[in-house]
């Protein structure tokens, strides 16, 4: 395969932008596959996302976040230029409960996408992909604007690192109101 | 409350259940569901009917430039507003199981409270049908409609 510039700048920025920030980094996923129309996320068992607490089963809210951050994010790697990809719908079908103390495995693949519209897949399984947890479809538009800045992202970030730049609370500011 | 509620089997969940409608405080429910700190969200009786809502924290954001809030954690939302409709106003013994859930995104979630509200359309023997709707300065203009099965 002919090497693809535009995603070779695109993975670590969408990477970045979506385990360390917001929602994202508090869930604690992790983006490990990330290709032209195609995501793979992994997301470790916490007690603090809990759905049913007398089975410790997580809650299907969860589901919902992995599969929507996995395929807009698939989504978004179909666009030759970095855009928002609003998300049309979502719709999710429960297989079975996810089991506790044990990470999920998400893939998202873009299947169809037309000139307005992206239709994505997702999948979400544990041990067994055969035997999913969750099965969802998402579609999303495709905008013209360009209203996710990854570079003032990357920069902001970047300047905390720096020993001159503010030792911002905003880093760590996730866990509070 | 749920760190006691996490040791103990369905009878104190049943009891707590019980006690929270007793107080009018659908709000202990929600406090028995850890996701729901996790999330924040909250809920108290309004006008007769349960309201949802869920206060801005940075660590919901889903587009940093925006911001604007996670589409997952809007659905997840709605989700858990209605599993708590179905534990606070049915009459039913273990906690519901959702089967599936339909999400209609109609306006950007902008960083601010937002709200919702659930109705049963349906409960049958096994299976609840429940719509949720996700509104932020106005309920005439929703900015998220769910649908959801759930097994009882």
């Amino acid at each position: 395969m002919a090497f693809d510039m535009t995603m070779a700048l695109f993975r670590p920025a969408l990477k970045y932008a979506m385990e360390k920030n917001g929602h994202g980094k508090t869930l604690g996923l992790k983006m490990t596959g990330i290709n032209r129309g195609e995501i793979n996320l992994v997301f470790p068992y916490k007690e603090e996302v809990i759905g049913n607490p007398l089975t410790g089963v997580i809650h299907g809210g969860i589901i919902v976040s992995l599969l929507d951050t996995a395929c807009g994010s698939a989504a978004m790697t179909v666009l030759n230029t970095p855009a928002v990809t609003p998300t049309i719908d979502l719709r999710l079908d429960y297989m079975h409960p996810a089991e506790p103390n044990k990470p999920i495995y998400v893939e998202a693949k873009v299947y169809r996408q037309t000139s307005n519209v992206i239709f994505c897949r997702g999948l979400a399984w544990q041990e067994d992909k055969e035997n999913p947890i969750a099965h969802c479809v998402a579609n999303f538009m495709k905008v013209d604007s360009k209203s996710i800045n990854f570079s003032a992202i990357a920069i902001t970030q970047l300047r905390r690192l720096m020993p001159w730049g503010q030792k911002s609370a905003s880093s760590d500011q996730g866990a509070e109101k | 409350m749920s760190a006691d509620i996490n040791n103990h089997p369905l009878e104190d969940w049943q009891a707590n259940v019980a006690a929270a409608r007793q107080e009018n405080s659908p709000q202990t429910v929600m406090e028995m569901i850890p996701y729901a700190a996790f999330i924040g969200a909250q809920a108290k009786i309004e006008n007769d009917r349960l309201l949802y809502w869920l206060d801005k924290r940075a660590s919901n954001i889903g587009n940093p430039s925006l911001p604007a809030i996670h589409g997952g954690v809007i659905g997840g939302f709605l989700e858990l507003s209605a599993a708590i409709e179905i534990i606070y106003s049915l009459d039913i013994a273990a906690v519901p199981k959702v089967v599936d859930f339909s999400l209609d995104y109609l306006r950007a979630g902008r960083y601010k409270t937002i709200y919702a509200k659930c109705n049963v359309l349906r409960q049958g023997k096994k299976l609840v049908n429940v719509s949720a709707t996700a509104w932020q300065d106005d309920e005439q203009t929703p900015i998220a409609t769910a649908r959801c099965h759930f097994l009882i």
